[in-house]
């Protein structure tokens, strides 16, 4: 065996990514160091690792944010690279340039490029000087109706006249013809000037039901880069997204666009100076055309269905090229192979609105068997904690076809049993059965719309009378025995207030 | 039941239960409710409430429109804001206090109109899940 690209690595992170990370590392025979807080001791990235170091209280802003504790660390338990996951640290320039002032690799590219492309404004420009195609739109302030009837004439309606100061939707219209463009424009002047005293406008061109489709990129530090084709990230909740696919059914659909966008989102990283694993998004239309969004600096959530589909580890990538190895692979031997479909599986209640359920896991049976791959950070017993995202597992699964992955994620959803906490397990099963996405109709208002049509989760004739014996027999065999044993109630915080006196 | 065998249940793990009836296999996950058993067969869930007055007595009757409401924390979390203070008169869906959680902001509303007649939740103070911030009578 050839000696690994680093002998110790700490990865600055928690929850499932951290534990996605610290596997490669040890298949590529390098040692792991975990950082965790408070709420995270019994964690299962801490458990794994082979070397662990505390940063402080719960709180993210005082533990895994703390820059100064994780370098300690770092430098104490003498780790060559430090990989950031995604969240947290992972984007701060700051961080990145602190780890290379420090004689400790980066997993990630460089502080300047993360700082060039933070800016959603200065990545636009780049993107536009890279010739990569962005939402035809004139950010300058409008000097009257006149100029917005002009752009309309070269993009076509319908257009969205936005204020130059705005947010929430306020001082925002849709107009969809010549003949609505005055008093639209009257309209969203007059709010921008109530909202935000600042009555100046802005024109975009609006992408109707848009798309979300990203490539991930990765490239050396000698200036070769590759892209791995793309993801559809359109099902998302609040802006979050919450599962994902590869291919695109519209990419998969449409021969040489997959190129295209790959090639287009190379341009604009390459002019950023880019290196190590990084995503271009964009928003496409329903006739196929797409448009720069931003560039995300880090490994994404959803990488595990690129994995799937052309069959690379994209950490054991990113440790090679931080080591500062040439990147093996030319475009010519990255090839996609069947569809994998990734769902995101959190602590929330779909029966109430989805808020959030934080708690103990009592129960827990994972879904096993052919082209599964579970992502998670969860055991049973132990406490989902109420200080991070609430994201437990990501349960990804491969097949040959879009159809039998859909069929396979709605088998591998019916063996999952997580108790004692509410998932939104089934929620996705509603998805999977849905219609519109079985068509592979989507786009990024998918879930709001489909909330709004779908139906009452309901169950076959009969299940019911067999839920009531069941109800009956438990009662029976387990009641008198746990009233018996059952604790008193107690406060949880009243504990942990306990607990922490005594130390 | 038509079954001349009848359903046979068999405990596989604690709180989960094989049924076999009329030659086919169901799987059903039990938790403990608080007025109820939760049956979940198949990702379907079913509140079944129990006849048994020695268990499930005590926990009757807490609850009624008349007369006072406590509004509880419905997870464990952080005031971030409270709206209204003690002796407001509030109306039936009126925000009363915000409570955060796992970077989420839930606003707990008046269930029915009244006045708050008591009100414990501070901001910036960690509640636990089912603690009482308020009451409407």
């Amino acid at each position: 065996m050839s000696t690994p690209v680093f002998l110790k690595v700490l990865i600055a992170n928690r929850g499932e990514i951290a534990v996605r990370i610290m596997r490669t590392l040890r298949e590529m025979g390098i040692g792991t160091v975990a950082v965790f807080s408070d709420a995270d001791r019994t964690s299962l990235h801490v458990r794994m690792a082979d070397e662990a170091a505390w940063v402080g209280p719960s709180p993210s802003a005082e533990s895994y944010l703390r820059i100064d504790r994780i370098l300690d660390a770092a430098r104490h338990h003498r780790a060559e690279a430090i990989h950031p996951g995604y969240g947290f640290l992972s984007e701060n320039a700051d961080f990145a340039a602190a780890c290379e002032a420090a004689g400790i690799a980066f997993i990630g590219p460089s502080a300047d490029s993360i700082r060039r492309m933070g800016s959603k404004t200065a990545a636009r420009q780049m993107a536009i000087a890279a010739g990569a195609p962005v939402v035809p739109g004139a950010h300058d302030v409008l000097s009257g109706p006149a100029e917005a009837r002009t752009f309309a004439r070269e993009f076509g309606y319908p257009l969205l006249l936005k204020a130059v100061a705005g947010g929430g939707g306020k001082g925002m219209r849709r107009v969809d013809s010549d003949a609505e463009l005055d008093s639209a424009f009257r309209d969203a002047s007059s709010e921008a000037e109530r909202s935000f005293k600042n009555p100046d406008l802005y024109v975009e061109k609006l992408i109707e039901r848009p798309r979300h489709v990203e490539i991930q990129l990765l490239g050396d530090r000698h200036g070769h880069m590759i892209h791995f084709g793309e993801r559809e990230c359109s099902i998302q909740r609040r802006h979050q997204k919450v599962m994902e696919e590869c291919p695109s059914p519209l990419v998969a659909a449409r021969p040489g666009m997959r190129e295209a966008m790959g090639e287009a989102a190379i341009r604009v990283a390459r002019s950023a100076g880019y290196y190590n694993a990084g995503t271009v998004e964009f928003l496409v239309d329903a006739a196929g055309n797409f448009y720069f969004l931003e560039m995300n600096t880090r490994l994404q959530v959803e990488h595990p269905i690129t994995e799937l589909v052309t069959g690379h580890d994209l950490v054991r990538l990113q440790l090679e090229v931080a080591a500062g190895e040439p990147l093996r692979l030319q475009q010519r031997d990255i090839a996609w192979c069947g569809s994998a479909i990734e769902c995101r599986v959190y602590a929330e209640d779909p029966y109430n609105n989805f808020f959030p359920s934080p708690g103990k896991l009592t129960r827990l049976t994972r879904p096993l068997g052919p082209g599964i791959r579970l992502d998670g950070c969860v055991y049973e017993g132990w406490t989902v904690p109420i200080d991070y995202d609430p994201l437990l597992a990501k349960l990804a699964v491969w097949s040959e076809s879009r159809d039998e992955s859909i069929a396979r994620m709605l088998r591998a959803l019916r063996e999952y049993d997580v108790a004692g906490i509410h998932t939104n397990i089934t929620f996705f099963r509603q998805i999977l059965e849905d219609a519109e996405f079985r068509a592979g109709r989507l786009h990024t208002r998918f879930v709001d719309e489909f909330l709004e049509r779908r139906q009452p989760f309901t169950a076959p004739e009969g299940l019911e009378s067999i839920a009531r014996l069941v109800a009956e027999f438990h009662a029976k065999h387990n009641g008198a025995r746990r009233e018996a044993e059952a604790p008193p109630q107690r406060s949880r915080w009243l504990q942990s207030g306990r607990l922490e006196a005594l130390r | 039941m038509s079954d001349p065998t009848g359903p046979e249940i068999v405990t596989v793990e604690p709180g989960v239960y094989s049924v076999l009836l009329n030659g086919r296999s169901y799987e059903a996950r039990v938790e403990d409710g608080d007025d109820c058993v939760i049956v979940f067969i198949d990702g379907h869930r079913f509140e079944i409430e129990i006849q048994d007055p020695r268990r499930w007595s005590r926990r009757a009757g807490r609850r009624g429109v008349e007369g006072r409401l406590n509004i509880a924390a419905p997870m464990p979390g952080k005031v971030v804001r409270v709206l209204v203070a003690q002796g407001d008169t509030v109306e039936a869906g009126q925000g009363l206090l915000v409570v955060e959680a796992m970077k989420m902001q839930n606003e707990m509303k008046a269930p029915k109109a009244g006045r708050v007649v008591s009100l414990t939740a501070r901001e910036g103070a960690t509640v636990a899940a089912g603690e009482v911030l308020a009451a409407i009578e």
